[in-house]
């Protein structure tokens, strides 16, 4: 592992990992991720695990990662370093910023992104959903003048 | 040290803007710091529900839910800054109506801006500093009677005007054109002590005002030193004798302009402009020099004339002057031109400025633009209002500062 | 591999979908890192400065607000980057954590301007939607269309 103070130059990446898991919590995922040996610095978070590091021994990680539940674990890139006083609501004037609200709804939507995405590796067919088509004026019309006419 | 501020921030768009430290430094310099309410998702995905506006921009449902916090006591300030980008009709619907909403549900005093690339935290620091004192000073501002011997100074961009107040009235006046602060502000000082009969080693105490506050502030060792917003409602309230209950105080300046909403004489609510000169005092300064007449007569001119005689492009201080001149050569009459600058000032006032607050009765207009009588006259057929001119009004601001200053003298000195 | 710019910018679940079928997803968070980690500019917290929206000039006129100019100065690159995109539409207030409505406008037309493969969707109301916003994303992203950038 690194010292923070040596994660300052641009080809740093910092990566969030998201759990959807029934078989991980963020603290198994962070044993996970320091058995694997990266050079990286890793964060737990609510919601999962941040990584930074090189952009190749981030990405190398990942990889690896998504190996241990392909279903359960979801990635995407931030643009702060971890623990960055800027982003963080306990030195900039208190209140969660709209990044911690998305997660929270994104993370909201996982349990249904994981089934999908097993359904889609097993072959299940999908049931192509279309919206339902806006009624037909003239059936409208007819609707409306019944529903007058029975007033 | 006096204590820090709270400032909760509703906005959108300062950090995409880069105007974010701007406010930040603004809010520091006098004090204060700004904080953001917390709330939870569901709180923002009911909102619109909760609050009435359907915006389509999450940032802006954020800013509502923010408000709704505040307004439900989940989040504790002492005062709102409401900021969107200037030029969204959405944002300016949402800021508008929140800043309504925190006016009418809570006490605490609320500003609304709207912010370009180019807002500085220089532009933003007197707005910040009036806010503040709302919000600290709450008992300064309740005052309403002038006690003892005390002077005041309001060096404003344009001219210096000092008062000296005894026993609640005004016994002297001083006022010259500003050229150099300092000498000025001490010609119009020596002047007002002159006209009353007064040394100046008598005087209690001394408050300073407008765009010189700091410099005389420091230079004559003032007691007070306060932003315009303040002073002119406190001062306005007082000269014309509106204390209790609702008032809007409309200031046009020579370089800005101030409209406050006032409860209890004390601002609640305020804009202050300063982005076209064609809404200033300078705009019929030009005006009065193109018809070859002193600003003082410019007034009683426009109202034997009609506005709407002249036909104005532009509320430009360069085109709409250009309109005027062009009237005059094609056979206008001057008192048809000097209502139509008077007519164009005050529309813009009210098209860009009125709208940011509640206008209530009385309307009271102060500054040296309400002696030109055009001007009150003009913002009287826009609003359908009475506009009362309270004597002193051209010496508000050193009016409003003996006001509050005096207030000083009573808790520290005697 | 692909670039694949995603919208709204910052979705966890365009992003990490796009990375998962093997692209690479293009997410404002690539340019706010940019900011953040440059030496000598100090701007919290992204360190846009007023600089920014002028850049912003190129993809919107000035009487546009500094906002959406400051927002597409960090997105505009992204979309001169792109080779597909995934754009959804209608999402919930939060997903993709894009705040102004007008940004989004005019991203959209932009992506639909550069006439790249673009797969538009809208954001899923229920259990079946969410399968068939998974797969057509997953089909798109193993499409010939798409695949014919690598």
């Amino acid at each position: 592992m690194k010292d923070t103070d040596d994660v300052s130059n641009k080809d740093v990446i910092t990566k969030l990992i998201v759990l959807s898991s029934r078989h991980m919590m963020p603290g198994d995922l962070l044993y996970k991720i320091y058995a694997l040996q990266k050079d990286v610095i890793v964060k737990e978070t609510c919601f999962g695990a941040e990584v930074s590091g090189k952009k190749e021994d981030v990405n190398s990680l990942i990889r690896d990662i998504r190996i241990l539940d392909p279903y359960g674990i979801f990635i995407k890139e931030r643009g702060f370093p971890i623990g960055d006083l800027r982003r963080c609501r306990a030195t900039s004037g208190g209140g969660a910023r709209p990044g911690f609200h998305q997660i929270e709804v994104e993370a909201a939507t996982l349990p249904l992104m994981s089934r999908a995405l097993l359904e889609y590796d097993m072959g299940v067919k999908s049931t192509t959903y279309e919206k339902p088509a806006k009624l037909d004026v003239d059936v409208f019309k007819k609707i409306i003048a019944d529903c007058l006419h029975s007033l | 040290m006096s204590k820090n501020v709270k400032i909760a921030q509703l906005s959108c768009g300062t950090e995409y803007s880069g105007i974010q430290p701007e406010i930040e430094a603004a809010a520091k310099q006098v004090n204060a710091e700004m904080v953001f309410a917390d709330v939870d998702y569901d709180d923002i995905a009911r909102i619109e529900e909760d609050f009435g506006l359907e915006v389509a921009s999450p940032d802006l449902k954020l800013l509502m839910a923010r408000a709704k916090s505040i307004v439900d006591g989940k989040t504790d300030v002492d005062a709102v800054f409401v900021a969107t980008c200037f030029r969204c009709a959405e944002a300016a619907l949402a800021r508008s109506e929140v800043r309504r909403y925190i006016y009418e549900k809570t006490s605490l005093p609320v500003i609304s801006y709207s912010f370009t690339e180019r807002t500085t935290s220089g532009t933003l620091l007197t707005r910040m500093e009036a806010l503040t004192t709302m919000a600290r000073r709450k008992s300064l501002l309740a005052r309403e009677k002038q006690t003892g011997l005390t002077a005041g100074i309001d060096s404003g961009s344009t001219t210096t005007k000092c008062v000296i107040m005894k026993d609640n009235e005004v016994i002297g006046t001083g006022w010259v054109p500003t050229t150099k602060v300092l000498d000025s502000a001490d010609e119009a000082f020596n002047i007002a002590l002159e006209s009353a009969g007064i040394k100046k080693s008598k005087l209690d105490a001394l408050g300073t005002t407008g765009y010189g506050r700091f410099l005389i502030g420091d230079k004559l060792g003032a007691d007070l030193m306060q932003e315009e917003v303040t002073v002119n409602s406190k001062g306005a309230v007082f000269l014309a004798d509106k204390q209790k209950g609702d008032a809007t105080v409309i200031d046009i300046g020579g370089m800005d302009n101030k409209a406050i909403s006032v409860h209890n004489g004390i601002p609640g609510m305020f804009t202050l402009g300063g982005i076209c000169a064609g809404a200033s005092g300078r705009f019929l300064e030009i005006t009065a020099r193109r018809l070859g007449v002193e600003i003082t007569k410019l007034g009683d001119l426009a109202l034997k004339g009609n506005y709407k005689n002249i036909e104005m492009n532009s509320y430009c201080i360069v085109f709409g002057i250009q309109s005027l001149v062009n009237s005059l050569s094609t056979g206008a009459k001057p008192e048809d031109v000097a209502a139509a600058a008077c007519y164009s000032v005050a529309e813009q006032v009210f098209e860009q400025q009125l709208q940011e607050v509640e206008v209530k009765e009385p309307v009271i207009m102060v500054g040296g633009s309400s002696l030109i009588a055009g001007l009150p006259k003009a913002l009287e057929d826009l609003l359908h209002v009475e506009v009362h001119i309270p004597k002193y009004s051209q010496f508000i601001g050193a009016v409003g500062s003996a006001l509050l200053v005096s207030g000083l003298v009573d808790t520290s000195k005697k | 591999m692909s670039k694949i710019l995603i919208y709204p910018t910052n979705s966890l679940v365009l992003a990490d979908l796009v990375d998962r079928f093997g692209h690479e997803p293009l997410t404002i968070p690539q340019e706010i890192r940019k900011k953040v980690t440059s030496v000598g500019l100090d701007s919290p917290p992204l360190n846009i400065t007023p600089e920014d929206p002028k850049i912003g000039l190129k993809y919107a006129a000035v009487e546009v607000p500094s906002g959406v100019r400051g927002r597409m100065s960090l997105i505009g690159p992204l979309l001169e980057r792109a080779e597909a995109a995934v754009v959804v539409s209608e999402p919930e207030a939060t997903f993709g954590c894009m705040g102004c409505a007008r940004t989004n406008e005019l991203v959209n037309f932009l992506i639909r301007a550069k006439k790249i493969p673009t797969l538009e969707l809208s954001y899923p109301t229920n259990d079946d939607d969410a399968r068939d916003f998974v797969y057509k994303i997953a089909e798109f992203l193993q499409s010939s269309e798409v695949l014919k950038h690598e």
